[in-house]
């Protein structure tokens, strides 16, 4: 219960752009799922207790505590120095996270490139190494690499798709590597039209969701079938995103060709979620 | 269709093979005939080792390479060691466990086995 004070950490000013009457606490969110007001009593409570010895914190602190929190931080921090007590931001720095500045983070990427030359799969599966191919089943030979690690599918016609990079630059070196190795083998590859073509990104915003309700409220861009699949599957038109929502609060955020419309769609989400949040 | 020759270069089919040559020279054995029995060793190998074979052995080691073509698998494994179950079946008498060393780099190839039965 020591976190209150990170308020006061400079690090709350990264409430500034995301204040909204609905955002939590910096300390409220990482671990405890609990009701937001409960929380937020705590807090504020904490910090009425901290400050009182201080002059200058007054009785309006408290008061202050409350959301839009970018005004609170800003106020705290700047009169923190001046009392005795300016140590107190120090305990609590792993309590930064703000449920506001959850952000979503990449887990796959999906690009395709073309090597620019008619490839012979049966010479590049027998001399390279990590690479599987089975015309029986796929036309294409299996590649991994380690370092990103990646997987390439290489098809005879030269064109090639690169997958499970976290990054747009692994993404693109995993692609450059592979051609180098296809290039090591004697073909003429070159590295034409690289393009990002799937980005996915996930993100965990720390409460439980009322799906059913979400369903109801936002028919038009829902679709919950909890027999069918777990989560709801949510169209954003623009940017163009579908998010698969999970009851537990976890997010899924697919469809991007850039990174970010994955942060644009989620800071359209997150609002609506916090909306449908789930007590108890 | 013939099967895999994989198993002509093991002791028991080195040792098969210089029989068959040696009796082709005395002039005991045509040409012919050898490499019937040859084929027919390729054939009843698998069997032997599919069915008659209980033994158990367990082995480790990191990947470090794969490849898959042909229907051949071939690994690559770094760090390799061999492990011998505790219940040998049948054989209670098991002193073997230190002939097998272990090996910095080790190549597997592995076939189908189902295919290499039915053909």
């Amino acid at each position: 219960m020591d976190y209150s004070p990170s308020f006061i950490d400079p690090h709350s000013h990264q409430n500034d752009q995301y204040a909204s009457p609905l955002s939590l606490p910096p300390s409220a969110t990482p671990r405890s799922v609990a009701p937001r007001d409960e929380t937020h009593a705590n807090t504020t409570n904490e910090t009425r207790f901290f400050h009182r010895p201080s002059v200058a914190s007054k009785k309006s602190v408290p008061a202050d505590m409350g959301p839009p929190s970018a005004v609170t931080s800003y106020h705290l921090s700047s009169v923190a120095p001046s009392t005795p007590f300016s140590v107190a931001p120090t305990p609590v720095t792993p309590r930064t996270v703000d449920a506001s500045r959850v952000q979503p983070s990449l887990q796959n990427i999906v690009s395709t490139v073309n090597l620019g030359c008619p490839l012979d799969l049966k010479r590049i599966a027998l001399q390279a190494r990590n690479a599987e191919y089975n015309p029986k089943r796929f036309a294409a030979v299996i590649m991994r690499i380690r370092s990103p690690r990646t997987t390439a599918l290489i098809f005879s016609s030269g064109k090639m798709v690169c997958t499970g990079a976290k990054s747009e630059e692994d993404s693109v070196q995993a692609a450059r590597r592979y051609a180098r190795v296809i290039q090591k083998l004697g073909f003429q590859a070159k590295f034409l039209d690289f393009k990002i073509q799937n980005m996915v990104g996930s993100a965990d915003v720390n409460f439980k969701i009322r799906l059913e309700a979400l369903q109801l409220k936002h028919a038009t861009y829902c679709s919950y079938e909890p027999e069918l699949f777990p989560g709801l599957i949510y169209r954003i038109i623009k940017p163009k995103i579908v998010l698969l929502i999970f009851n537990s609060g976890k997010v899924v955020l697919t469809g991007a060709k850039e990174r970010r419309e994955i942060h644009e769609a989620f800071e359209l989400i997150f609002p609506i979620l916090k909306g449908f949040r789930r007590v108890g | 269709m013939a099967t895999y020759q994989l198993y002509r270069n093991t002791t028991l089919g080195v040792t098969l093979q210089d029989t068959l040559d040696e009796m082709i020279s005395q002039g005991q054995l045509t040409e012919l005939a050898a490499s019937k029995v040859l084929s027919e060793f390729d054939r009843s190998i698998n069997v032997a080792l599919d069915k008659r074979i209980n033994k158990k052995v367990q082995f480790s080691g990191k990947l470090s390479t794969y490849r898959f073509c042909d229907n051949v698998w071939t690994l690559v494994l770094k760090d390799f060691s061999v492990k011998e179950s505790n219940n040998p079946g049948g054989h209670a008498t098991n002193t073997t466990t230190s002939q097998i060393p272990k090996a910095d780099k080790v190549k597997i190839v592995a076939c189908d086995g189902k295919s290499a039965l039915q053909s």
